[in-house]
């Protein structure tokens, strides 16, 4: 990094605050004024960017020889842009009301003017604000749980969100809307399927493909229809809702166990696989037309999860004693395995002896959609022999957190493997329909 | 008057941030329903004009097309900023004598009217501070920047924008002049210098809509406006004008509204539906019929001053009613309009007593379908009443066809710009300059120059063509082996006299069209009087140029017509001939020349006509 000397102007004006009035003038004959903003994290050396009086960005290269004049420093924190003082805690929310959890990401966030940048919202009148309109139905409480860009969340995380969710439902909400980055979401619906039990009202994931900073974000509405089906009287089970399709009219309501982000950047990116969604959410209403899992009166268990289980996907080429050496820690891996559940079978040897070490080894199918199913070839049998468990439709990310619930609940292996292949959260489809994957 | 223009001329280098073509479309793949809010969140820095849009809360409907994609759509994060468009608003900024910057960075420009589905609409400044010279005056470049263009508008219903996607993405150069432009014709002539400097760049979009001007004009004592999307160059100098008087218009009536000490309207609307029941007829008898109400709002001191003081179409309830508009209502009607729309001069005198109002005093009435439908274009009227005494309110204002313009929204500030974090900068090195600068193109003049010599047209001809834009097409059709003054007669006066009188004949005389015409000449299918004809059929929208011709009356007649018309005239001539002997051939000659209208060669007729004399003794004459 080119630092400058002191009587380099580089030197002064890389440390002035954001938000400084300068004017450059450049040994060229070139003067420039604006005001200093955050360079694009991809901006060259000695690049400065300044914001001119039309709005526009401008990045200049800043030589040795210019002179640097301060007109105004930045002005004083506290008016413009600052948070908006915390008053005292607000009563606690009426029962019935729809509980809002947010996990980090900027479901809610502004434009700075100032500095160009974008600041997250994350108090609840700085949300209701952002979404007007959003309790209009009823009352909506805000729960902040914590602050994290979906790809660094983790198991702890998704224990964390259960007991919050809990908490929510125990504090008299009807229903839950987590609000969550879309890259890990699906990770994130399969835990909570199975770590909560006996649900009193949905639980309803919910994001953004489109952050909220810009007009066309799918987020407000997103948001709106998640908030109106966690109102819905019967609904007991964790579900993603996002749009249904790239208008912005129709949402399509997925069961936690069953969704996959299958796009990196539409905003009908979530799809259910191996069987319809739910339902769907549009202007007219709800409607679920499949068969879903109904409100159960109670306290809502939550389940641990034992983080000691890894994720495998299998490739022409995998080294076998590098998967052996992942492997090893762990107290269970979910392999992805191609077509009907395969691996080469030059890694037998390893599997057989993770299996005799009591760890366990289950196949799902890369291809996302259709069963695992050992029977139909050679290899699928011996790994079967070698005491491989075959987890039938399960999604890889779906099993792979069945296996940390699993693990969290029984230390011994044969018991993970009951765990495992017994139905928990309308995790499996029995019959797949003619009609394919979308 | 004090005038600064925007040209915004569309590349042909593929979109600014995709891979699209840069192509419009007629065939859709498929279409979505979206919705656009303004962002910001602390009202204070939501941009107005955003706000403004936002609040008419619009359902848009986007047409994909063949050359539009995820990222036209707001599917796909944009690709990297084109390179070859950078590069042509570089040559740009090297041909004005401009400084580019050292890196570019993209802008997000708020646009909640749907034409972006983004929302917002990306562009960069890439150069500051050159200059043109045109007409031995110097007028400052301000800026360059580099743009993609909005998506098409191709229908509108009630809540509903239609747009298609097409054109969304295609890269706009845009060159803004300063404030230096003195009159309509001079922006004119700024305006045509700097298109031809852009299509030198050979890597521009042709035809109608690849080049647009926005034009700002402010007055003494009035605001700056801006004319946005003129499409007509021919026009540029009549909305220059137009727009001085609207405002001299205004200032009048603000003055009025000084001396009369009109303060700025409070009474609450009224509604007066019960006062019009079976006399008002037009939109307010219409609403009514249908089960709505038609709503009144007073105007005190207003009185005389909607109507216009100079006789001139301008007028302040004109604004009232554009404000309405622009709100979502179809208009208003007001009381300088009585008696129309079965308000008589007594049911005035009624709703002024209503409404307590004097005769110095104005009202307005709208019609509302739906109970509250026209609460915010009531207030927006009020607005734009209230602006009216403290003098005239910047804005954007839409071009009409007929050189006028009409409100659209509030001129947008600096507040609706905030960086493309999606796009990373670049870097314009020393290196890419340099490149630039070794590859620019010909210079007009010297291609001027090189077109006089090389085909001893006059130097006025071609300037003609380059400020039209038909220099490429010249150049194109003679490289064909058509005849250059054929071809520069053709682009300059036939062509356009047509286009002047046949709606959408531009886009139909294309330059394919042209080059079919010259060749079917060439071969002979009609005579060179019949070009004026043959182009007429064409931009009517003849489906090919053998129809074109068919219809014109042009088509070759056959040498069995020929003869039969020159015997038919012999034999109805008989007692001429006999009388006159050889003498009857030249006026014989003329009538059967007139009788082909150009179908056949002048020698083809004569030798038809000797014949025919020949065989007059010989044969029995046809009858009919």
């Amino acid at each position: 990094m080119d630092e400058g000397t002191p009587s380099d102007p580089w030197f002064r004006l890389k440390d002035l605050p954001m938000g400084t009035t300068v004017e450059i003038a450049g040994s060229d004959g070139r003067r420039w004024k604006g005001t200093l903003v955050p360079s694009h994290d991809l901006s060259g050396g000695r690049i400065i960017q300044l914001k001119l009086d039309s709005g526009y960005n401008v990045g200049i290269r800043v030589a040795p020889g210019d002179r640097v004049e301060v007109i105004t420093p930045p002005p004083k924190s506290g008016g413009d842009g600052a948070p908006a003082p915390r008053g005292p805690a607000p009563p606690a929310p009426p029962p019935g009301h729809i509980a809002l959890l947010t996990t980090g990401g900027t479901i809610a966030s502004r434009v700075d003017y100032r500095t160009g940048g974008v600041r997250p919202v994350s108090d609840e009148a700085g949300i209701l604000e952002f979404y007007p309109g959003l309790d209009t139905d009823g009352p909506v409480h805000v729960v902040h749980v914590f602050d994290r860009l979906s790809e660094d969340i983790s198991p702890e995380d998704w224990s964390t969100l259960a007991l919050r969710v809990a908490e929510a439902f125990s504090g008299g909400a009807h229903g839950v809307v987590v609000a969550h980055g879309t890259d890990t979401m699906a990770f994130t619906s399969a835990a909570l399927a199975f770590q909560l039990s006996r649900l009193p009202g949905p639980v309803v994931l919910v994001g953004a493909q489109r952050s909220p900073d810009r007009p066309s974000s799918d987020g407000p509405s997103n948001l709106r229809a998640a908030v109106r089906l966690a109102r819905h009287p019967a609904l007991g089970e964790v579900v993603v809702l996002m749009h249904a399709d790239l208008s912005d009219d129709r949402f399509a309501v997925h069961r936690g166990t069953r969704v996959r982000k299958m796009h990196s950047s539409r905003r009908d990116a979530f799809r259910s696989r191996n069987g319809p969604p739910l339902g769907w959410v549009n202007s007219e209403g709800i409607t679920l037309d499949q068969p879903f899992r109904t409100a159960v009166a109670g306290a809502v268990i939550v389940e641990p999860l034992d983080p000691r289980g890894g994720l495998l996907w299998s490739y022409p080429g995998m080294d076998p004693d590098a998967a052996a050496r992942y492997v090893e820690p762990l107290r269970g891996v979910i392999l992805a395995g191609t077509g009907l559940g395969h691996v080469s079978s030059n890694h037998l040897p390893w599997i057989r002896a993770a299996v005799a070490r009591g760890q366990v080894v289950a196949m799902t199918t890369q291809c996302l959609e259709g069963p695992a199913d050992p029977y139909v070839y050679a290899t699928g049998r011996e790994l079967l022999r070698a005491g491989v468990l075959y987890l039938d439709d399960l999604l890889p990310e779906t099993a792979y957190a069945k296996l940390l619930w699993a693990l969290g609940r029984s230390t011994d292996p044969q018991e993970v493997k009951n765990l495992l292949s017994a139905d928990r959260a309308g995790e499996s489809e029995a019959r797949h329909l003619v009609g394919g994957p979308e | 008057m004090k005038a600064g223009l925007e040209v915004h001329q569309q590349l042909s280098t593929g979109k600014l941030f995709c891979a699209c073509p840069t192509e419009l479309s007629e065939t859709v793949t498929s279409v979505v329903l979206r919705r656009l809010r303004a962002t910001g969140g602390e009202n204070h820095h939501v941009d107005a004009a955003a706000a403004f849009q936002a609040a008419r809360g619009l359902t848009f409907r986007y047409e994909s097309a063949t050359t539009s994609c995820l990222v036209d759509l707001d599917e796909e994060p944009p690709h990297a900023l084109n390179d070859e468009a950078l590069d042509v608003a570089l040559t740009m900024a090297l041909l004005l004598n401009a400084r580019p910057l050292d890196e570019v960075e993209v802008m997000r420009k708020i646009v909640v009217d749907g034409s972006n589905t983004a929302g917002f609409q990306r562009t960069a400044l890439v150069a500051v501070d050159g200059h043109v010279d045109v007409g031995g005056r110097r007028y400052s470049i301000p800026t360059i920047c580099l743009e993609e263009d909005a998506a098409r508008k191709v229908g509108e219903e009630r809540e509903e924008v239609h747009y298609r996607l097409d054109r969304l993405g295609i890269p706009l150069v845009e060159i803004a002049t300063g404030p230096e432009i003195r009159s309509g014709a001079e922006a004119r002539e700024v305006a045509e210098e700097l298109g031809t400097l852009l299509r030198a760049t050979r890597r521009v979009r042709r035809g109608i809509g690849s080049i647009r001007e926005d034009l700002n004009v402010s007055t003494d004592g009035g605001a700056r406006v801006e004319i946005k999307g003129v499409q007509e160059l021919r026009l540029l100098h009549r909305y220059a004008e137009v727009e001085e008087e609207r405002q001299r218009v205004l200032l009048v009536v603000q003055r009025s509204l000084a001396e009369r000490r009109a303060g700025p309207p409070e009474g609450l609307p009224l509604d007066v539906s019960d006062a019009l029941h079976g006399t008002a007829s037009g939109a307010l008898g219409d609403a009514l019929g249908k089960g709505g109400r038609v709503i009144a709002l007073g105007l005190p001191g207003f009185g005389g001053l909607l109507k216009s003081p100079t006789g001139t179409d301008e007028r302040l309830g004109r604004e009232l009613a554009d404000a309405a508009r622009a709100a979502g209502l179809r208009g208003l009607f007001h009381s300088d309009e009585v008696p129309a729309q079965g308000i008589t001069e007594s049911i005035a005198s009624t709703l002024r007593a209503r409404l307590g109002l004097g005769d110095s005093d104005a009202f307005l009435l709208v019609a509302e379908r739906v109970a509250g439908g026209a609460d915010r274009a009531l207030e927006s009227v009020r607005r734009r009443a209230r602006q009216a005494i403290v003098g005239i309110p910047e804005e954007t204002r839409d071009p009409l066809p007929d050189g006028r313009s009409r409100y659209s929204r509030p001129l947008p500030g600096r507040d609706r710009m905030y960086p493309e974090t999606d796009v990373p900068p670049v870097a314009i090195t020393a290196e890419r300059l340099a490149r630039i600068a070794r590859s620019l193109p010909e210079r007009p003049e010297v291609v001027r120059e090189r077109l006089v010599r090389e085909y001893g047209l006059s130097v006025d001809l071609v300037r003609q063509m380059q400020r039209s834009g038909d220099l490429e097409t010249f150049e194109s059709l003679v490289a064909g082996g058509h005849a250059p003054s054929l071809v520069a007669r053709l682009l300059t006066q036939e062509v356009p006299a047509i286009v002047q009188q046949v709606a959408g004949g531009a886009e139909r005389l294309s330059e394919p069209v042209l080059e079919n015409l010259l060749a079917e000449l060439a071969r002979g299918s009609f005579s060179k009087e019949g070009i004026p004809a043959v182009l007429t059929a064409l931009a009517k929208g003849a489906s090919s140029l053998a129809e074109a011709v068919h219809q014109a009356g042009l088509a070759r007649m056959s040498a069995e017509d020929l003869r039969w018309v020159a015997r038919r005239l012999v034999a109805e001539n008989s007692a001429m001939i006999e009388e006159r002997g050889a003498a009857a051939f030249s006026p014989l000659m003329g009538d059967l020349m007139r009788a082909v209208r150009g179908r056949r060669d002048g020698k083809e007729v004569s030798e038809a006509l000797k014949a025919a004399l020949a065989d007059r003794s010989s044969s029995p004459a046809p009858a009919g």
